[in-house]
């Protein structure tokens, strides 16, 4: 036992190691080696429980596909921070990987990850609704499915000087001219804007009348709600929690089945609008993941939902303990997708036929028409007074801009080397990393301004290169590709 | 007097030896992580996480802010001294402050910035002690229909940007909106120019086309010259920092740029860009030689590097009293309080209030250990111009490659942003100014928003612009800022004749 536990322990060292380089016969050694510790894997998870276990994984790498402080990053750092404090994993790093509500996190998760046994995204129903509103060319069912982690409510709120005191009240109004509501949200396509659209259709008003203003961020839809600029907002529980208990927002219904035992508001049920709609984030894998590795990926999960780390977690950030694992979890994901579909469908947000009309908005015909106006006049004033712009140059740049051939062609060769320096660097960065991408980025711009002493810019190459490597990637922890060089360092 | 007595409590915190250890800890990340293009405040206040989970909050707390203030005076520097705004709110520093620094006077660029971060970081603070609720209501007046309007404003600084010719300046303007249209629009989720590349949804970022333009644009035009005639760069002959004529020059710009960059960074949706070029485009207003401007005014770094750092304290106003953030790093920090189990809104300073005074206190002090920290720096610093022309842009490329890539981990960005150096550099063979691009793609995208959010509000009544008193007060501003320049060149078009000939 002692001895397989070892050898667990060390295939489990070479994984992270193996990972973080990006080659392909390193990457068959790896899955062979997996296939072959299969039982042993399985042995370990009945430790993984147990309080002095040996971490399941010497490094787990978490994608969060969001900025700095949005939902997914929040949840991927409290999850860091519960595996290595539970010791599930020895360390753990986070990712961000922002943009269009996850959806380039998940193209990229899917291409570049694929295969890998050490990493694990953040995913969810706001990427669920962003697949089909930004129309993604990848989908969720190209990942591997893990674990939904947790909820959160919604909860529909109008300011403590709104005139409506009760949902009814707002309901009646928005009846009578959907229009005159504005209702003030997320980005365009999420969860707050699905809710919007599933209460107007259950009162019998069509989803595409929702005067749905989508803020970008949880801050300004706050800002705008608190100070009266739209009607009403919807937003999660937790994000106003604060301004519930100071008394800022008035709370007209939660989107929960039952009532809440710390927030005194009705169900939408309650009021006779039958929907109940729930935030869920949830973990997937990439594609092409092992058996061994998804089960133990599945265990990970497993361990830190059953720690009281956790437990403290989800009370802290108000979230709602979700916990779905295997087939339920799948199933559930379908049910969610057909759900969202149809009513984004009804909203008519993202490729809808309201959109994809030829129409592209006044004001990017605007600007277009503004650029071309512009750089037409550029074009003709240069063109028609030559000698203008010559003196202009003149007087702007301090001496005389002309060239002698020799000169020119000094330029010329100068412009060459780091058109070569800048495609050299472009081809190696993701192929043999960082290091071996930033040596000839650095010593070919040399060579085009005639340093004279290139063994000399050879070796500041090399540790300007490691110096910045190291800082960055080591000490900061920003995540640079790391390729061959780095791994011996 | 209560918030007195709050203070001196805080500073009873602040002043212990492990606390004071976090603020220098912090200051001097922030001061790295400002220098360096493309890695912010944000980034690294969310790398460090897991580092302060151990910590107790108020170390923690401490340590962040002195990331977020530091990096505010880490992103002049590599603005001035080569070019490349470390930050993006420092790119209107660049444009005086390189040209300064070309003029071998980097030195003194770098010490009115580094004081003048310290004058506007101080007085904001106060700000922040004394108004953080008063301001953070009326921060709340502000609807879709201000903001619009306050972006107007915010259009009209393009006038001091433009230079030479009008032509050139408003194409590159216009190609910064262009750019400004690329991904999603963020109203109805469709994309918009994204060409079905998924890295494009979310658009160009700011800093790609910043450090692109600036650093790589630089390199290529500083190549393309070679041999032609070499740029002629004063060596650098002053270390000494601050004449007394800088000093004269310079406080009124610190004042100034602190009155309009603290203010704008309460508003939850101002961000630190506004102000800075709003600073700039009083500054040449009220100069008496405006013509010194873009060719090495110190007034051009000294006004937008206090209205930074002001606004850098102005975010914390709406993050204390109501729980909001109003920037990424802000966001971050948003996070790190829940971490520890805290709310920060209404009531975060009665339920924590040693947490928040000791914060507040440390804010002072971190002030102090930055310009403790940054003044002997200048002379370090500005020894950067004597490294060989050679190196010097193999590193910036290097840098600028690091920057880029590991905003998204995206190799298009990388692509990008070469392609944009390009796009830079035969702007500067052509002779067209960079700032006003910049200008477009950071408000276009949000003037667009705001106006349809505005108008969305009010069901189509385009009026609404005009009946709401604020909004319409700033449209006032705007024309008047517009046509004030007009009116008095008119006015004083016959004594001005005379004095044209001798500039001061």
């Amino acid at each position: 036992m002692v001895i397989e536990r070892m050898a667990l322990s060390a295939k489990d060292g070479q994984d992270g190691t193996v990972d973080e380089a990006y080659d392909g016969s390193d990457r068959v050694l790896a899955m062979l080696r997996r296939r072959r510790t299969l039982p042993l894997v399985l042995i370990a998870l009945t430790w993984a429980t147990a309080a002095d276990a040996q971490p399941l994984y010497q490094h787990l790498r978490i994608v969060a596909p969001a900025a700095p402080g949005g939902g997914w990053d929040q949840t991927a750092r409290a999850m860091q921070q519960v595996l290595q404090a539970e010791g599930i994993v020895r360390t753990s790093s986070v990712e961000n990987i922002p943009g269009a509500a996850g959806t380039i996190g998940l193209s990229r998760f899917i291409n570049v990850e694929r295969g890998q046994g050490d990493v694990t995204m953040l995913s969810g129903l706001i990427m669920l609704g962003a697949v089909i509103t930004h129309q993604s060319p990848v989908t969720l069912r190209e990942v591997t499915p893990i674990a939904r982690l947790l909820g959160e409510y919604e909860v529909i709120v109008v300011p403590v000087a709104s005139p409506y005191r009760t949902l009814g009240e707002l309901l009646d109004a928005f009846r009578e001219r959907p229009e005159s509501i504005s209702w003030g949200g997320g980005s365009a396509g999420g969860t707050d804007q699905i809710l919007a659209g599933l209460v107007a259709d259950a009162v019998g008003v069509s989803p595409r009348r929702v005067n749905y203003i989508a803020f970008s961020g949880g801050g300004e839809s706050m800002a705008a709600i608190l100070g009266g600029q739209v009607t009403a907002g919807i937003n999660g529980l937790a994000e106003f929690a604060p301004q519930i208990a100071a008394g800022a927002v008035r709370v007209l219904a939660i989107s929960s089945a039952e009532r809440l035992e710390d927030v005194d508001a009705p169900t939408l049920r309650e009021q006779g609008v039958d929907v109940v709609l729930e935030n869920w984030r949830s973990l997937v894998g990439p594609p092409g993941m092992s058996a061994a590795d998804r089960q133990k990926l599945e265990n990970a999960v497993e361990a830190m939902v059953a720690s009281d780390a956790w437990r403290e977690t989800l009370t802290r950030f108000r979230w709602n303990d979700r916990y779905l694992a295997g087939e339920p979890f799948a199933r559930f994901v379908a049910d969610e997708e057909a759900r969202v579909v149809s009513i984004l469908e009804k909203l008519g947000t993202g490729g809808g036929p309201a959109s994809s009309g030829p129409g592209l908005g006044r004001y990017p015909m605007f600007v277009i028409a503004g650029l071309v106006l512009t750089a037409m006049a550029f074009t003709v004033s240069t063109f028609r007074s030559r000698p203008v712009a010559t003196r202009q140059q003149l007087r702007d740049a301090g001496r005389a801009p002309l060239a002698q051939p020799d000169e020119t062609r000094a330029g010329r060769r100068a412009m060459g080397w780091i058109a070569l320096a800048v495609l050299l660097n472009i081809v190696l960065i993701e192929r043999a990393g960082f290091i071996l991408a930033s040596i000839p980025l650095f010593w070919l711009t040399s060579r085009a301004f005639d340093a004279r002493h290139p063994w000399r810019d050879a070796i500041l190459a090399v540790s300007l290169s490691v110096g910045a490597y190291l800082v960055f990637a080591r000490l900061l922890q920003i995540s640079l590709p790391a390729g061959l060089l780095a791994r011996w360092i | 007097m209560d918030t007195f007595q709050a203070l001196a409590q805080g500073f009873a915190s602040a002043l212990t030896v492990p606390h004071l250890a976090w603020a220098l800890t912090g200051v001097t990340l922030g001061t790295a992580v400002g220098v360096l293009p493309g890695i912010g405040p944000a980034l690294t206040v969310a790398l460090l996480l897991p580092v302060t989970f151990t910590l107790d909050p108020v170390s923690a707390f401490i340590m962040f802010g002195g990331i977020y203030y530091g990096a505010m005076y880490g992103g002049s520097t590599t603005s001035i001294l080569i070019n490349t705004p470390g930050e993006t709110a420092s790119i209107v520093t660049a444009i005086d402050g390189h040209m300064m620094a070309r003029q071998g006077r980097a030195s003194a660029a770098l010490a009115t910035a580094a004081v003048g971060s310290f004058v506007a970081g101080t007085l904001a603070t106060i700000a922040l002690t004394f108004s953080a609720p008063v301001m953070a209501s009326f921060a709340l007046r502000f609807g879709p229909a201000e903001y619009f309007a306050l972006m107007v404003v915010a259009f009209t600084t393009v006038t001091v940007l433009l230079g030479a010719s009008l032509v050139r300046g408003l194409m590159s303007l216009f190609l910064g909106l262009a750019l400004g249209l690329i991904g999603i629009d963020p109203l109805t989720g469709d994309a918009r120019f994204s060409f079905g590349i998924p890295q494009l949804l979310d658009g160009i970022d700011v800093m790609i086309l910043v450090i692109g333009l600036f650093a790589v644009g630089e390199t290529l035009y500083q190549a393309w010259r070679h041999g032609r005639d070499e740029e002629h760069v004063i060596a650098l002959h002053d270390f000494s920092g601050m004449t007394r004529d800088d000093w004269r020059r310079s406080w009124k710009p610190w004042l100034r740029g602190t009155a309009v960059g603290f203010p704008l960074g309460v508003l939850p949706c101002g961000g630190s860009e506004i102000p800075t070029f709003m600073s700039y485009m009083i500054e040449k207003r009220l100069s008496p030689h405006p013509e010194e401007f873009g060719r090495g005014a110190i007034e051009g770094v000294a006004g937008p590097e206090a209205a930074n750092n002001a606004a850098t304290a102005g975010v914390l106003v709406p993050l204390l009293t109501l729980g909001l953030p109003s920037s990424a790093t802000a966001a971050v920090m948003l996070t790190a309080f829940q971490q520890y189990g805290l709310q920060p809104g209404p009531l975060l300073f009665t339920a924590r209030p040693d947490l928040v005074w000791t914060l507040i206190a440390s804010l002072y002090i971190g002030n102090v250990m930055l310009l403790v920290l940054n003044l002997p720096l200048v002379r370090v610093w500005a020894r950067l111009m004597l490294i060989p022309r050679s190196l010097l842009f193999g590193g910036i490329l290097v840098l600028a490659s690091l920057g880029a890539y590991s905003l998204n981990r995206s190799l298009l960005d990388l692509g990008l942003l070469y392609a944009v150096g390009a796009l830079g550099c035969t702007m500067r063979i052509h002779i067209i100014p960079l700032a006003p691009a910049v200008l477009g793609l950071i408000l276009g995208p949000m003037a667009e928003q705001h106006f349809r959010r505005a108008v969305a509000i009010s069901e189509g009544d385009y009026l609404v612009f005009l009946s709401r008193p604020l909004s319409a007060t700033l449209l006032v501003v705007s024309v008047i800022v517009l046509l004030a320049p007009l009116l008095l060149r008119q006015r004083a078009v016959a004594p001005a004749s005379d004095r044209r000939h001798d500039p001061p």
